[in-house]
């Protein structure tokens, strides 16, 4: 396992708000990583910068075996590098296709002139049955993603996100309004997704972080308090002062 | 909902099976080009007269900035209430065509009369004093350059609206402007150019703008009537390769890409698409295909001024795209089509004042009146405007 993404000494502050103070975090590749902690910790902070949305005020963000610097790149460039992110809401694009969401997701060339020429070739098109297999909406291809249930348009959305092929995946409350069946199916897609690659999941809900399995970190005012095995962070006095003990 | 058609990524088929629409217009259009032909006064029975089927040509150039408008806004998201600027900037290119020609044959014709054959300096200078002596001088300024060249001036068609939406675009969208503020820059920039050519050393003969477009350089001899459906199956042939452009465009993973960009931008950023790029395509070929619908509208009107640019022309165009329903082409020509007649024929004095005893409705006033509360209507009951009725028809079918 080598490291893919390094975040050093990163600090933020919003109108005066340190969101982010001095955060040093990394993922190998591949590995599952949760990253927990109470509102307001940073972590929707941390993920605007490493996907560009947010320019830190200091610190380093390195990618890759180059560590390429990606405070540099704009969103799309570090889309294109190979890191996806799902967001808190479920966002796909609700008046068009299953099909067509998963189709501008899918890893192709991204230029105004490419994508006016473009026709789903057979690869393509066996490529979106495939996804829409593992996410289990294979019946509604052809239907308006506006009219899938919430946890459909989630695993829609990681569908989208898989499809980009990306290295580093930074998903946002991935559980948050879905039924435990529906719960552990998205446990298992992320868990198949991180044999491969680096997956980053954000979440409130300690069950869903255990069936994860993985190493956990917890953030606490825009730092990490602690990091390791979900039992060692859950035993560590500071994490049940600021997060647990509540 | 399902979906059955207008899928980028589902099997190979046809695109015009695939948009049966198109097929549709396409049919509609021929069949009406056909039917004026034959009521027109040159070519057939004379029913229409020459005045209408101008009327009817320059809707169709109207009908077809309609579909620029909707698929910038309707489809991409942008609200544009610059397009007319790039409307007018077609026109004035190919008017400073067929007025400096036109003048050159005219002064050239009284020219040798004389004994002596005029010097190339003597046509030019005379061409000079007879265009610009309105605003006072006798020079041809520098933009006038090549004004005799009809290639060149065609080329300006394209290339003049084109770089202005290309510049500004690039700079409004690279600094990520959006929405209702995007929208006031860009009416900024239509009231500026128009402020600029209303002066009279702009070059473009300040608010007399240029005039005497209808008559053709090497046509003078033949009648309007003629010329006129010449101008009217121009613009048919324009609307309908127009109609094909943006409905091909519009249909696959492009059309896909873009009307995500018009939900969600942000979303459409981290999927790895550089939004400005495909915006500032979008805005670009949209700016192009007005201005050259405007290099058909002049001719048929026969005059352009500033005015034309002012800022409530690009607003009228919204408001006609959002009667005729936004994200359909069809929809954008619907409206475009049935306001802008409804205008003429209202404000034109073709529909009778009602004297209703106590009060007089004066079409002239109350037209305006009527659009507001149309479009207020529409926007209130239908938010897909007129061309939504169509989903319904299909529904039951």
């Amino acid at each position: 396992m080598s490291t893919l993404l390094e975040v050093s000494g990163v600090s933020v502050t919003f109108d005066g708000f340190r969101a982010i103070n001095n955060l040093s975090i990394a993922i190998g590749e591949p590995e599952l990583r949760a990253v927990i902690g109470p509102n307001g910790a940073g972590k929707t902070t941390f993920m605007d910068i490493v996907t560009g949305k947010t320019k830190p005020d200091e610190g380093k963000v390195l990618w890759g075996e180059k560590s390429t610097d990606l405070l540099k790149l704009s969103e799309s460039d570090i889309a294109k590098i190979g890191i996806g992110r799902k967001f808190q809401k479920p966002t796909v694009f609700e008046e068009q296709s299953v099909r067509d969401n998963l189709a501008m997701a899918l890893k192709n060339k991204r230029g105004p002139l490419s994508v006016l020429i473009w026709k789903a070739g057979a690869q393509d098109r066996a490529r979106i049955e495939e996804l829409a297999e593992e996410i289990g909406l294979t019946e509604r291809l052809d239907h308006r993603a506006g009219d899938l249930s919430h946890g459909q348009k989630q695993w829609l959305e990681i569908g989208m996100l898989l499809a980009q092929d990306p290295r580093l995946l930074l998903v946002d409350e991935p559980a948050a309004g879905m039924t435990p069946a529906e719960r552990e199916h998205t446990t298992d897609l992320l868990k198949r997704a991180a044999k491969t690659r680096a997956v980053m999941v954000i979440e409130h809900d300690m069950e869903f972080i255990r069936r994860l399995e993985c190493r956990v970190t917890v953030l606490h005012e825009g730092s990490v308090l602690a990091e390791g095995s979900l039992d060692h962070v859950t035993k560590n006095q500071q994490v049940i002062d600021v997060y647990l003990g509540r | 909902m399902y979906i059955p058609r207008q899928t980028a990524a589902q099997t190979r088929r046809s695109f015009l099976r695939e948009n049966p629409s198109v097929l549709w217009f396409m049919g509609l259009l021929g069949l009406f080009t056909l039917g004026v032909t034959i009521l027109s006064e040159a070519f057939g029975i004379g029913v229409i007269s020459t005045n209408l089927v101008k009327i009817l040509g320059m809707t169709l150039c109207l009908c077809l900035i309609a579909i620029a408008m909707d698929v910038v806004w309707g489809y991409c998201g942008i609200l544009s209430l610059g397009h007319f600027a790039f409307f007018g900037l077609g026109g004035y290119a190919i008017g400073m065509w067929l007025m400096y020609a036109r003048t050159e044959i005219v002064i050239r014709d009284s020219l040798g009369r004389g004994t002596i054959p005029p010097t190339e300096t003597e046509v030019s200078e005379a061409v000079a004093a007879q265009i610009f002596g309105v605003v006072g001088s006798s020079e041809l300024p520098l933009i006038w350059s090549f004004a005799g060249s009809l290639p060149f001036q065609l080329a300006m068609v394209v290339l003049v609206p084109g770089l202005l939406a290309l510049v500004f675009g690039w700079l409004a969208f690279r600094s990520r402007v959006t929405g209702v503020y995007l929208s006031i820059l860009t009416q900024a920039m239509t009231l500026a150019l128009s402020l600029y050519l209303f002066q009279n050393d702009t070059g473009l003969r300040g608010n007399n703008g240029l005039s005497g477009l209808q008559n053709i350089p090497g046509f003078l001899d033949v009648p309007q009537s003629i010329i006129s459906v010449w101008f009217f199956w121009a613009s048919s042939l324009a609307l309908g390769a127009g109609y094909l452009l943006f409905a091909w465009l519009v249909s696959g993973k492009f059309g896909s890409v873009i009307r995500a960009i018009r939900d969600n931008e942000a979303r459409v950023r981290f999927l790895g698409y550089n939004v400005e790029g495909y915006k500032l395509f979008v805005f670009t070929v949209t700016a192009i295909i007005s201005g050259i619908a405007g290099a058909l509208y002049y001719p048929q009107a026969g005059i352009i001024n500033p005015a034309e640019i002012a800022p409530i022309a690009s607003i009228y165009l919204a408001v006609w795209v959002a009667i005729g329903g936004r994200g359909r082409l069809y929809g954008a020509v619907i409206g475009a089509a049935l306001v802008s007649l409804l205008s003429s024929w209202l404000t034109g004095g073709g529909a009778p004042n009602i004297d209703l005893g106590f009060f007089r409705i004066v079409w002239t006033d109350w037209w305006l009146v009527l659009l507001g509360l149309g479009f207020v209507l529409v926007t209130l009951f239908f938010p897909k405007g007129i061309g939504g009725l169509f989903d319904y028809l299909v529904r039951k079918s």
